[in-house]
């Protein structure tokens, strides 16, 4: 965890986005989703709003063209978003929440699939390409929600398929309990008490 | 022992008709020391408690861990006295800062804005609170401290916690409410108290339900309470756009309490004269000062009488600062002036022109000085008060005043002076004579355009309660045709200050024309000038104001 690392930079950061116009309350760190997940602040907060979650996506490498659009994380679901020279802004959506409505979906699962995880498809359409796909867990489910441009090729889902992967919630509770001696409630983590 | 005597056995010759007068030894304070109150010292503490918890963590990267636990063992605290009961309580004080709660309260505000006409106020208002959102969610990104840990959160929340950004957004808009509806005064000071009872509630709040960490709640607090004082302080102060619901502009430094004390003991120690009385007076009149209307007590040279002052403060040199834009990107070069840089050089700068105009013989008050309050944050100049004198608008008029008046116009031409406001007001009339006030607009080698609208001025105001013809014959006097159509030819709309400009259209009679026909032909002088500082200026402004409108736009989340 290194927050503290970055307080120094936060006047003068503050002082220089403030002052510009175009900056709006959504605008992100373009590094905050990198995996290892125990690198990155933003998967305790993702952990910490998913605590059943027993994984917790982040972005392995970004494809060439595609960049990292920003993040939205509250106590109910956590996201971020890439974007896409050919995609388009926002072309693809990644959330994690505690469950998903899969109704109507195709089970895409296949045999390599690890860790307990299915996989499921809906709302398919190639003209533009559009599609949600729901890798359900163990405690928590993440949806990639595709929405791409009218010029954007559908084989571009795939690419935005390898940009993402998974880590272990465990190794960033492991990760929190080392460096802070506290525990980061939830999945893979002992009961933190105080709950009434 | 004579006086003489006396002055000599303590190293001066004191002045035998103001004895009291004494110069302020080294390491005495001033007549009001600029003093932090009980809650400034409060909040300078927290601004402290932040720049030293920021810096450690600069110079030691290993005490994130003792802060983390330590922020953790004082919630703890907190959290232990959870119960069911506690916690429904709780919640409810913790729906202050939802954003329900916050929206209600910013849209209730800027509809009291809209119907009170209270526009300026608005504007602060609505940037305060764009101020305050972008840069607490900037803040927390960058910081990207996680929610409290080893506690169960009870309710819900968005992003980083550190700083809450709730806790922000409630205060801006709680005090940014305080200042731009609550008259200044006791009902202030209640609301002030209640505010803090608030956040220190809804703080509690959110740290029993863990939801932020207690450094977060406080640094969300301090930073939207900062933000709000300081904009409205700056931007609206209350001395010049105060919240009032009576009729009348009552824009003025309240002179009660420890200022009205000061001023009595700095006028008696730096002027030798001993107050007996203080009371405002022309508030309607006066924008840029507080004017006072002081009783003194007889001095050896003179009787007991009244003496006019006129106290002024950081906030008249930041007023006349945005005065001078406007006036700038308005009229360009015509009024193309520098702003002055602090109080001190704008007292220094009246009391100098009233000075010179007093030595060339001009029916200006007699100057008494420059009394320090503050040490360059507030300064009164005092000067002579004519007594039993009426506005020009209020007196009769023969032909010694009409005369008076086109003298003093050609005395300052000759001397090389603008009055720059010649206005009724501006122009009383005792005893047959013509007196002048208020110089501080007072030019030293203006532009010849600026010396012409004076006497322009000087004529309409004449004949307001005369008639054209007997003040432009008597003008003639003093002035030659070619010079008198240059005024009328200089003077256009908002070149005559607005009092007298309002007068003319209740006067119903055309003077402005009368005075052209009479006058030789002569093209107009246009009041427009352009330079590049008038074009760079301009340009910045709109630059600035879309920038603005952008923010709003961008951020309208924050209200919708």
């Amino acid at each position: 965890m290194r927050w503290r690392g970055r307080l120094g930079r936060v006047a003068a950061a503050v002082v220089a986005l403030s002052a510009l116009a175009s900056c709006s309350a959504r605008a992100g760190d373009a590094t905050e989703a990198n995996c290892p997940i125990e690198d990155g602040e933003l998967f305790v907060l993702m952990a910490q709003s998913v605590p059943s979650a027993t994984l917790i996506p982040c972005i392995e490498s970004l494809p060439a063209g595609w960049s990292y659009g920003g993040s939205d994380v509250s106590n109910t679901v956590a996201r971020f978003w890439l974007n896409s020279d050919r995609g388009g802004l926002h072309a693809v959506e990644v959330s994690l929440e505690a469950s998903c409505r899969i109704t109507g979906s195709v089970d895409v699962t296949n045999s390599t699939s690890e860790g307990g995880v299915r996989v499921y498809l809906n709302e398919f359409d190639l003209h533009p390409f559009s599609a949600n796909k729901y890798f359900v867990f163990p405690g928590g489910c993440v949806t990639y929600r595709y929405r791409f441009g009218p010029e954007a090729e559908a084989t571009l889902a795939l690419e935005a398929d390898e940009a993402v992967t998974f880590g272990l919630r465990t190794v960033l509770v492991a990760q929190v309990q080392d460096e802070l001696g506290l525990t980061l409630c939830g999945a893979g983590a002992p009961p933190c008490v105080g709950g009434e | 022992m004579d006086t003489t005597t006396e002055g000599s056995e303590q190293g001066r010759r004191r002045d035998p008709d103001h004895p009291e007068q004494r110069r302020r030894p080294s390491g005495e304070p001033p007549a009001l020391p600029h003093e932090l109150g009980r809650s400034g010292k409060f909040f300078l503490l927290l601004v402290l408690y932040f720049i030293i918890v920021i810096s450690a963590f600069l110079v030691f990267p290993s005490l994130e861990s003792v802060f983390e636990r330590w922020d953790h063992t004082r919630q703890q605290w907190i959290t232990d006295l959870r119960t069911p009961g506690l916690t429904r309580v709780m919640l409810v004080v913790n729906g202050m800062t939802s954003s329900w709660t916050i929206r209600v309260i910013r849209w209730s505000v800027l509809l009291a804005l809209i119907v009170f006409r209270r526009w300026r106020h608005l504007f602060v208002f609505l940037g305060a609170i764009i101020v305050t959102e972008i840069v607490a969610y900037n803040a927390s990104t960058i910081i990207a401290r996680p929610r409290p840990l080893g506690i169960p959160i009870l309710t819900g929340w968005q992003g980083y916690s550190m700083p809450s950004r709730p806790m922000a957004g409630l205060a801006v808009s709680a005090v940014g409410a305080m200042y731009t509806l609550i008259v200044a005064g006791h009902a202030r000071s209640i609301a002030k108290w209640a505010i803090g009872v608030v956040l220190v509630l809804v703080g509690f709040a959110r740290l029993y339900l863990g939801v932020d960490h207690a450094t977060d709640i406080v640094m969300g607090a301090v930073f939207g309470v900062a933000v709000a004082v300081a904009s409205f302080r700056l931007f609206v102060p209350n001395d010049l756009f105060p919240v009032s619901y009576k009729r009348g502009k009552a824009a003025h430094l309240d002179i009660g309490g420890r200022r009205g004390e000061a001023i009595i003991t700095a006028i008696r120690d730096q002027l030798g004269l001993s107050v007996l009385d203080v009371k405002p007076v022309g508030l309607e009149g006066s924008g840029g000062s507080t004017p006072l209307r002081i009783k003194v007590e007889a001095t050896h040279d003179e009787p007991e009488r009244y003496v006019f002052a006129k106290l002024y403060a950081k906030s008249h040199v930041r007023a006349d600062r945005w005065y001078k834009l406007g006036r700038t990107i308005l009229y360009g070069a015509l009024e193309d002036e520098k702003p002055f840089q602090s109080v001190r050089r704008f007292v220094e700068y009246e009391d100098y022109t009233l000075r010179l105009m007093h030595e060339l013989g001009i029916a200006v008050p007699r100057p008494y000085g420059i009394v320090e309050i503050t040490p360059e944050r507030e300064y009164m100049i005092v000067m002579e008060f004519f007594e039993g004198a009426v506005e020009i608008g209020d007196a009769e008029i023969d032909d010694g005043v009409i005369d008076q008046g086109l003298g003093l116009v050609r005395k300052m031409w000759d001397e090389g002076l603008a009055h720059r406001d010649v206005k009724p007001a501006n122009l009383m009339v005792r005893d047959g004579e013509l007196k002048v006030i208020d110089v501080f607009f007072v030019q030293i080698r203006p532009s010849p355009w600026r010396q012409a609208v004076d006497l322009a001025n000087m004529m309409l105001v004449l004949a307001l309660r005369s008639d054209a013809e007997r003040v432009y014959a008597h003008a003639l006097t003093y002035f030659s045709e070619d010079e008198i159509a240059e005024a009328f030819a200089a003077a256009r709309g908002v070149a005559s200050p607005t009092q007298l400009r309002n007068n003319l259209k209740q006067d119903g009679r055309d003077l402005l024309a009368a005075f052209r026909r009479m006058a030789p032909e002569r093209e107009e002088v246009s009041i427009q000038r352009w330079s590049v500082r008038r074009v760079l200026l301009t340009v910045g402004v709109l630059l600035v104001a879309w920038l603005a409108l952008g923010l709003v736009v961008s951020n309208w989340n924050a209200f919708a």
